[in-house]
């Protein structure tokens, strides 16, 4: 898992949240399939951005994906607004994968 | 960038196109089943004619047509251009097809012929410009966006052919009769428009569902370029009625291709990162080595025309029945499984799906179901090829029986998927 933050503390609970929205057709959740490149906290003007992609333009879950997205951050920082940032550079690939999603696809 | 400028096309588009198929699917079984006797004797009769254009127009363009516009946008990274032109298009179609079937069917290449052929052409004219007008707006141009938009106009050309030739029965607009022209109608369809858009869409997906590592393309390119070659060249030779070994070596041609491409879905399958395949995409991984069937048929077809200057009917039937009968609907079997229930997963969830604990897509059908039709389909198709070549009414009705059950058990699941209600845990 390597997503980028400026609060470790607040982005341990932010993943716990996140690694329970699942991409449907994979079977594995968000974090582990290397889909959030970056958790961005202002604490100041409570705001949260989250920078992530999807495994490919277009995906056909990805309104599914981000709104689960969305949802899992709000409902962990009530008091914050969540923004989402999808971008598609870099792009998903395989490698993003974490050592724990390979080994559950290779189950 | 926001989730809406990479939106994906409605499911109010692509379910109607669904829904038609699985009903042309039934339809064409049924008829198999009560005009089963037919295919004891020549091809070329309003039976078969009225069976096949349902198989090939009703049931593999209708559902192609559907995922195609479902899936175009993940293939060339834009968004679909126009729904109200995929609307066009479906109810072209639908309107279409059924006045031709029936034409066929009590051979009467009047009004209600022509009419259907119109109607056909102008649905397809639509999924061109719609599909032409996506790919010039796509930043993204692939091998996959060439493969679906050449066998678009491979269709173009099929239709358009088609309906020349139901003109010609009463107009005379060709110099030879319709059945001249019957094998160049058959072929531009099946290896221009259903091989083309199924080697194009099938290895953007085949290693996204395995999750694959695998790709290749300059190996698709060549699968391209050859499978093009081998059907302008044959298009050139059947205008000059060249003789039979050119048409062998084009065969061969094709059939590199196949095996390119079989190679290209081994490959992905050896790399993928997810162990398990599921049945859905196992029974796809089938239809593509089911491909190799008909083109094995073909060169026997070609090596007996040559040899004994006759045609052996039993040899054609047979290879028409495993085109639409065996490839392609193996392919749609498993593909509709795959795709179906993602499409109407995401119509009842996609707000939802972090609120509470939701289905997945594959819950969404009976496996118990899938797996019956599964047995019952390759039971048919076997039975069915034997009647065939025994020349036995029984084993085809047999066959055709199996093939039926099979597309109601389909239609049974399709159903099941479509009228999915949302259940949370």
């Amino acid at each position: 898992m390597n997503v980028v933050t400026n609060d470790n503390i607040k982005t341990t609970a932010a993943v716990a949240a996140l690694q329970q929205v699942y991409d449907p057709e994979i079977g594995l959740n968000v974090v582990d399939l290397g889909l959030i490149y970056e958790l961005d906290f202002d604490n100041e003007h409570k705001q949260i951005l989250c920078t992530m992609t999807l495994t490919t333009q277009f995906c056909p879950m990805g309104e599914s994906i981000t709104s689960g997205v969305k949802s899992a951050l709000k409902s962990t920082f009530p008091d914050y607004d969540v923004e989402l940032s999808l971008i598609f550079e870099p792009a998903w690939k395989y490698e993003m994968i974490s050592e724990e999603g390979k080994q559950f696809l290779n189950r | 960038m926001d989730i809406a400028q990479v939106k994906t096309t409605s499911y109010k588009v692509v379910l109607p196109f669904y829904l038609y198929a699985a009903f042309s699917f039934l339809a064409a079984a049924l008829l198999l089943f009560t005009a089963s006797p037919a295919f004891l004797a020549h091809y070329f009769q309003p039976h078969i004619l009225a069976i096949t254009h349902t198989m090939a127009l009703g049931w593999g363009t209708m559902i192609i047509l559907g995922a195609s516009h479902q899936l175009v946008p993940v293939i060339i990274e834009g968004k679909l251009y126009s729904n109200a032109l995929a609307y066009i298009s479906f109810i072209f179609a639908a309107v279409g097809i059924p006045l031709l079937v029936y034409s066929f069917y009590i051979f009467d290449m009047g009004a209600f012929a022509k009419w259907g052929g119109r109607f056909v052409l102008l649905s397809i004219l639509a999924y061109i410009i719609n599909l032409s007008v996506s790919i010039s707006k796509s930043k993204n141009e692939n091998v996959h966006a060439f493969f679906v938009l050449t066998s678009a106009v491979w269709l173009f050309l099929t239709v358009s052919l088609g309906l020349s030739l139901v003109y010609n029965f009463t107009s005379f607009l060709l110099p030879q009769d319709s059945l001249h022209y019957l094998p160049l109608h058959t072929h531009i369809g099946i290896i221009g428009w259903f091989l083309l858009l199924v080697i194009g869409v099938a290895s953007r997906l085949i290693p996204m569902f395995l999750i694959s590592k695998y790709t290749n393309t300059k190996l698709l390119w060549w699968i391209y370029f050859l499978i093009n070659a081998a059907l302008i060249a044959y298009v050139v030779l059947f205008y000059l009625s060249g003789n039979s070994s050119f048409i062998l070596l084009l065969t061969l041609v094709l059939l590199t291709a196949v095996v390119l491409f079989g190679y290209y879905c081994y490959r992905a399958m050896q790399q993928r990162i997810r162990k398990q395949i599921d049945e859905q995409v196992k029974t796809s991984l089938l239809s593509v080595a089911l491909m190799v069937v008909p083109v094995l048929l073909l060169f026997i077809i070609i090596i007996c025309i040559s040899m004994e200057h006759k045609e052996h009917v039993q040899l054609i039937t047979a290879y028409g029945f495993l085109i639409f009968f065996g490839w392609l609907t193996s392919m749609i079997l498993g593909m509709t499984f795959k795709t179906l229930p993602f499409i109407v997963w995401n119509k009842v969830y996609h707000h939802i799906s972090s609120i509470g604990k939701t289905p997945n897509p594959k819950d969404l059908f009976s496996h118990f179901n899938y797996n019956l039709m599964s047995y019952c389909y390759l039971a048919g198709l076997v039975v069915f090829v034997s009647g065939i070549f025994l020349s036995q009414v029984l084993f085809l009705k047999l066959g055709a029986g199996l093939l039926t059950i099979t597309a109601v058990l389909y239609n049974i699941n399709v159903i099941k998927i479509m009228c999915h209600k949302r259940t949370l845990t």
